[in-house]
């Protein structure tokens, strides 16, 4: 008896040994603040298949200086979700594994989003592939304007609008609020949310070939206005001005009428808070027009990892319907244009905005993009909360445009 | 004379050299340590400050360009002028609250140590943990400041401390204080207990005042005292990042930006590693002239009587 046993036990040990030394686990990071489309992706994957996926989030303000320093103490891991806007900075420093010929032979890379093969693209090859879409959308909350009176099903067309039924809302009751934005230097935040304003009127905060601000337009005025009112009008939680990203999903508490979010947050609203009754539409422009952010990740391997074998399979398994299936169902817009149709079907029909979105959409591109916009402390996240919290406006938008011009220069 | 002088000369050298020697044995592993852990570092520092160099990627020699561009660089100069702005701020602040509390704890009355122990609780709590517990107490809807002003009727609407520089900015001091003035009020409390019973009992026969006691005998006693706490503060404050990081980001509209945070987000967000290298050298003389000043003037002070 006592033999059989150890001899059972053995070679279960052998079995772990065997299948622990076969099994190759990557390392992979990925930004919080984009939903879940990815932890359910790897999840799906590890489950169904031998080699698995180690993932880490680290916050979505600090991937990059963490992932830069990773490397310089070569301590990176193997793979990284990294926002789309970054990878020509690090394919330039020649820190990520040229995929060029594999992508290549790809059957479906034709059809792979064209924006983000470019961005993953630096002399001629590529070092990033795409892996999550993400368009900006305005949302609200369909409950809260049946109770305020509203049409819930008319979506609202412009800014007058929007705060018009912001007050109504507001006036329901103590902690229902008609609008939402996080307004405490998160960058980011407000270049994904609130730049549609301006991009949907015909302005731009760059010049077209990213060598000079130009921050200081009437349209821009005009949005920061709208902003303001909504501010002083006390239609807008206090909490705002010092939200640096935390509470970035307010819209989910129920109480918050309408805020320009993510498709990712479609996701995760259809997901995990399937109380929540909402609409989408695109986000107006502050004098007209419709605009949105497009942005996402890209799946970048660091140069040199010994298990590229691995992590091409697990690419390849996103890349299956299967993969953009379980991506989209948690609002990661599919990545795929091939299979893009099929793959939505069945899932909620909201999602289609977000691909609509794409149309109108732009992205910014620029080297500097995190000492410009995105780094708590850039002139885009401090001006976004001076000119719409302060009592400054003129010097709040004079202080950016010298600083943003500065950094550009010192960046020539 | 000279033979035989120098005959009993020599052996006591060399006796001088064999303990010179074996003093070197014994503070050999302190210096292994500093010369590990705090020479070579600030060594190799200076060296990168001396070059362009970037997180990834090659580095440059760009001589002292770093230290010149320092000189016009007017997001160190704001730096440095909050962080000497803060520095007087909360230095006094501590000094205000542990004073007190030091001469409150010092008697001996009932309790006194359960007093002694409550005060210096703050204090085993880390920095950062501080800074996160009252990210939650400042919180507008949440936590518990704002929401309990609104529930006693002081104020109409819960404020969002964080959001303007000064409720912030007095937010963290009170934090701040609360987190050191327990320390510092235990290094006042061994001053106070070093000064000799038998010169306040001598003064307080004399007709001294109990203020006339505190200025002309408690504060001259406590010099040395004072002076340790000081620089500890002083220092402490100058390098401080934490809270900042922690509590504002940065503050409203970057207005809270420390030398040190200041340094962290050229090395590590702008990536500029050389010209952060370049500021930390610029700081640690800035930290070593504040401390030699400061040493030097309570050193002559205490020679004057």
């Amino acid at each position: 008896m006592i033999k059989r046993l150890l001899a059972a036990t053995s070679v279960a040990t052998l079995c772990l040994v065997a299948s622990a030394s076969a099994a190759e686990k990557v390392e992979m990071w990925v930004r919080t603040g984009v939903g879940d489309a990815f932890k359910k992706t790897v999840e799906a994957y590890n489950s169904s298949h031998e080699s698995q996926v180690a993932m880490t989030e680290v916050p979505f303000s600090e991937l990059v200086q963490k992932y830069a320093t990773a490397i310089a103490g070569g301590q990176a891991p193997d793979a990284l979700s990294m926002d789309l806007i970054y990878n020509p900075a690090f394919a330039a420093a020649g820190q990520l594994e040229d995929l060029t010929d594999w992508a290549k032979s790809l059957p479906y890379f034709n059809s792979l989003s064209p924006s983000h093969v470019k961005l993953g693209s630096y002399h001629g090859r590529i070092y990033g592939l795409p892996l999550s879409v993400e368009t900006s959308v305005f949302a609200w909350n369909k409950d809260l304007y049946k109770k305020a009176g509203l049409n819930p099903e008319k979506a609202p067309a412009s800014w007058d609008e929007i705060t018009a039924n912001a007050e109504k809302i507001r006036a329901l009751g103590d902690d229902t609020y008609g609008f939402y934005f996080s307004g405490g230097g998160c960058g980011g935040c407000m270049i994904f949310t609130f730049t549609p304003l301006v991009w949907g009127s015909g302005a731009d905060i760059l010049s077209a070939d990213g060598k000079a601000a130009t921050l200081d337009t009437p349209e821009m005025r005009q949005a920061i206005n709208i902003y303001r009112n909504m501010v002083k009008k006390d239609l807008v939680p206090a909490g705002a001005a010092s939200d640096n990203g935390v509470n970035f999903l307010s819209f989910t508490n129920g109480k918050i009428g309408q805020q320009s979010l993510g498709a990712f947050a479609i996701g995760s609203l259809v997901t995990e808070h399937p109380d929540i009754n909402f609409g989408v539409t695109l986000i107006p422009g502050a004098t007209g027009g419709t605009s949105s952010f497009a942005g996402g990740d890209n799946f970048v391997v660091t140069k040199g990892t010994p298990k590229i074998a691995a992590v091409k399979k697990f690419l390849e398994y996103i890349y299956s319907e299967d993969g953009q299936k379980i991506m989209a169902k948690y609002g990661s817009l599919p990545t795929r244009g091939d299979i893009a149709e099929k793959v939505l079907q069945g899932l909620d029909p909201r999602l289609q905005v977000g691909i609509d979105a794409i149309a109108v959409a732009k992205t910014p591109y620029t080297l500097q993009f995190n000492d410009l916009i995105n780094s708590a402390n850039g002139p885009w996240a401090s001006f976004t909360n001076a000119a719409i919290f302060g009592d400054d406006v003129d010097g709040a938008f004079a202080n950016a445009q010298s600083e943003m011009q500065s950094i550009i220069d010192s960046g020539q | 004379m000279t033979v035989s002088g120098s005959k009993t000369l020599l052996p006591r050298r060399r006796r001088a050299r064999r303990t010179g020697l074996r003093g070197l044995v014994y503070i050999a592993p302190a210096m292994a340590l500093v010369i590990a852990f705090f020479i070579i570092p600030v060594i190799f520092t200076g060296w990168m400050s001396l070059h362009n160099w970037p997180l990834m990627g090659g580095t440059r020699w760009i001589g002292f360009r770093n230290y010149v561009r320092m000189f016009h660089d007017a997001r160190f100069m704001s730096a440095l002028q909050f962080t000497a702005y803060y520095t007087v701020i909360v230095t006094i602040a501590i000094f205000a609250v542990a004073f007190p509390l030091a001469i409150f704890v010092e008697k001996q009355r009932r309790f006194v140590s359960a007093y002694r122990t409550i005060i210096f609780l703050p204090v085993v709590v880390g920095l950062a943990t501080a800074s996160l517990l009252w990210v939650w107490l400042a919180n507008v809807d949440s936590g518990f400041i704002g929401p309990a002003l609104k529930a006693l009727g002081w104020v109409d609407k819960s404020p969002n401390l964080l959001a303007t520089f000064d409720s912030a900015f007095l937010t963290i001091i009170v934090m701040v204080v609360w987190k050191i003035a327990g320390f510092t009020m235990i290094i006042l409390l061994t001053g106070l207990q070093a000064i000799p019973a038998e010169l306040t009992e001598a003064a307080r026969i004399d007709g001294a005042s109990r203020w006339q006691r505190f200025r002309h005998l408690t504060l001259p006693l406590m010099r040395k005292t004072i002076a340790l706490a000081l620089i500890i503060s002083v220092t402490g404050s100058i390098l401080a990042f934490d809270q900042f990081y922690i509590m504002t980001s940065g503050g409203p509209q970057n207005r809270m930006i420390s030398v040190v945070y200041y340094i962290f987000n050229q090395s590590f967000v702008s990536f500029n590693l050389g010209y952060g290298a370049a500021l930390s050298i610029a700081l640690l003389a800035i930290l070593v002239a504040i401390s030699i000043i400061q040493l030097w003037l309570l050193r002559v002070r205490e020679e004057k009587p």
